[in-house]
């Protein structure tokens, strides 16, 4: 499974919306119906599964799929 | 009557070698036993009496850790009194907390260090800053300075049982914070007052903000009487992986984080048996939550229950040090808020909840007419409104504050309504208000259903108000709903999370 795939399957669990119908423009709390906590949540899992380390002051300004799928791209890169 | 120098003293000649703090440090786990712990406790004490500080008000602004709770217990156990901050708060709303409270010493996050400067230049009763860290460091005092401060000097008594260990702030919806001024017998009595034990060791994983009464006198202070291990969750982000870690048999926890929980739970391959998933989830020794702060849908009590833990709503407020009454493991009911606690007398006067008893706190700091609108004959007005059932347990079923006196002398209870109408899938949030003397629902569509069912904008607000309809046909006319708004974002929160209720009309 390829990364992008892998993250939207971890968001899925968060909210109604599946994997597959996800958007890079869908927002986390607006679109996904994510709490704050929710969100903190998903950073941990996040960086549990991907072995990426992530600066809380910098993840809770991602907005959308699309703006964490890139922060994970910078992290692994 | 009791003090927490008691407190301490009792739990440091019990469980001496018993692990008191477990906290992660670039991913190892460090411990201290009770037996250190209190070493740097008597030390920081003795470092304050060297420096001159007695019956001062001593700051701390940080997140739990070992430096935190030492020095708290420092302060507390000796002759000062202890207010801690939201590390969390603007610079600003901070310099005005430390100049309300006359804090005359701070103790800081080396993680706020950028706050030291305005601290020194803006908080003219500051005489000293440590930093909370157990390295020394050029430029800034810390708690190793302290603690060599007072190599020398002979230790301190207590304070008396009926003196002010501690002021806590509350964060209102609305208005100025207000600092709660609470004694060394409030504290004491409330940790003491709670039915509940557990063995020496038990580790307890603490995730709620230490500056707040519920943790910092239900995690901190009844643990240690207890002689339980409190372990440091460091992030909310972690707090799977900690759970993993630190295995806790107990915790603390707002319902958010319970909500939170559960989507992970509801989202597992159901094919996993439910042991392997708590084990995944709540680290697999988890078997008691406790919860307050907001009420918490007895759904979730169920749905945890299939999983081996047990959550047990309780209810309270700063201002009682804090818990009023709670549900225990041997004697709960689902959806109530638990009995009050034996030392706890209450009574309603219109509704609302009065309290009584060795909890309650001795008023607001520097806030006279505050204090009285408060507390009046002895009776702190709790400003919910609720009820006791033929067993004994309290129920909760509205906000005296929030109560909406329509020109027809009726007064509206809007949770109430709100619980009502939140009850259908569509509802996101929804908020009650009184405008044009009749009630307006304000509902922020849950964006999940949205999308499921693929609705237009005009379909989301057509389905609502058929909603609103069939609600308002079961209602007496001064009931019903007489105006809806949808909202395009959800409403403002406060930093704990509750909607602020005089924004609702701001979209």
């Amino acid at each position: 499974m390829n990364r992008a795939a892998e993250f939207k399957k971890i968001v899925a669990q968060y909210c109604s919306v599946t994997a597959e119908d996800m958007t890079e423009e869908m927002r986390f709390r607006e679109d996904l119906g994510f709490s704050s906590l929710d969100f903190m949540s998903l950073l941990g899992e996040l960086e549990d599964t991907f072995d990426v380390e992530l600066e809380q002051e910098n993840a809770v300004q991602v907005r959308t799929i699309g703006d964490a799928l890139n922060m994970l791209e910078e992290l692994a890169a | 009557m009791g003090t927490i120098r008691e407190l301490w003293d009792n739990a440091l000649s019990k469980y001496a070698d018993i692990t008191a703090v477990r906290w992660l440090e670039k991913k190892e786990i460090k411990e201290r036993s009770y037996k250190e712990l209190g070493e740097d406790i008597m030390a920081i004490r003795k470092g304050l009496q060297a420096e001159g500080f007695a019956g001062a008000h001593i700051a701390l602004i940080g997140t739990s850790s070992v430096e935190w709770i030492g020095s708290y217990l420092g302060i507390t156990t000796g002759q000062n009194v202890a207010v801690p901050l939201d590390a969390g708060l603007p610079s600003e709303d901070l310099i005005d907390l430390l100049n309300d409270a006359d804090a005359q010493a701070l103790f800081l996050s080396p993680k706020r260090k950028d706050l030291a400067e305005q601290v020194r230049s803006q908080c003219p009763e500051i005489q000293k800053i440590w930093l909370l860290q157990e390295t020394m460091e050029d430029g800034y005092a810390t708690v190793e300075d302290l603690k060599a401060a007072g190599l020398d000097t002979a230790d301190v008594a207590g304070r008396q049982a009926e003196e002010i260990v501690t002021l806590i702030y509350t964060s209102g919806t609305t208005g100025k914070s207000k600092g709660v001024m609470l004694t060394q017998n409030n504290l004491c009595e409330n940790a003491a007052s709670i039915s509940f034990t557990a063995e020496p060791g038990t580790p307890v994983l603490s995730v709620l903000p230490i500056h707040h009464a519920f943790c910092l006198v239900m995690d901190w202070l009844k643990g240690f009487s207890l002689g339980a291990t409190l372990c440091i969750n460091d992030s909310f982000m972690h707090m799977v992986r900690n759970m993993g870690i630190f295995k806790p048999e107990i915790m603390l926890m707002v319902p958010l984080m319970i909500e939170t929980i559960y989507k992970k739970l509801a989202a597992a391959d159901p094919n996993i048996p439910p042991a392997v998933l708590a084990e995944n989830v709540f680290g697999g020794k988890l078997r008691i939550i406790f919860t307050g702060g907001a009420h918490l849908d007895p759904f979730y009590i169920e749905k945890f229950a299939a999983y081996g833990v047990q959550v047990l709503e309780g209810y309270g407020m700063s201002e009682c040090s804090p818990v009023i009454s709670s549900n225990t493991p041997d004697d709960h009911k689902d959806g109530s808020i638990g009995r009050p606690l034996p030392n706890v007398q209450i009574r309603f006067e219109d509704g609302e909840i009065c309290v009584q008893g060795s909890s309650v706190m001795q008023g607001y700091y520097h806030m006279p007419e505050e204090t009285a609108k408060t507390l009046k004959d002895g009776w702190l007005h709790t400003g919910d409104k609720g009820y006791l059932d033929e067993d004994g347990f309290l129920f909760i079923n509205g906000r005296v504050k929030n109560l909406i006196i329509l020109s027809n002398g009726e007064n509206i209870s809007p949770e109430e309504i709100e619980g009502k109408l939140g009850l259908h899938p569509l509802v996101g949030e929804v908020i009650v208000t009184g405008e044009n003397n009749g009630l307006t629902a304000r509902i922020y569509p849950d964006q999940d259903v949205v999308k499921f069912k693929n609705l237009e904008e005009e379909a989301v607000k057509a389905e609502i108000q058929q909603m609103l309809d069939d609600y308002n046909r079961r209602q007496p006319t001064y009931r019903q709903i007489t105006g809806l708004v949808v909202r395009k974002n959800p409403f403002h929160r406060n930093a704990t999370g509750k909607i602020k209720r005089p924004e609702a009309e701001l979209d």
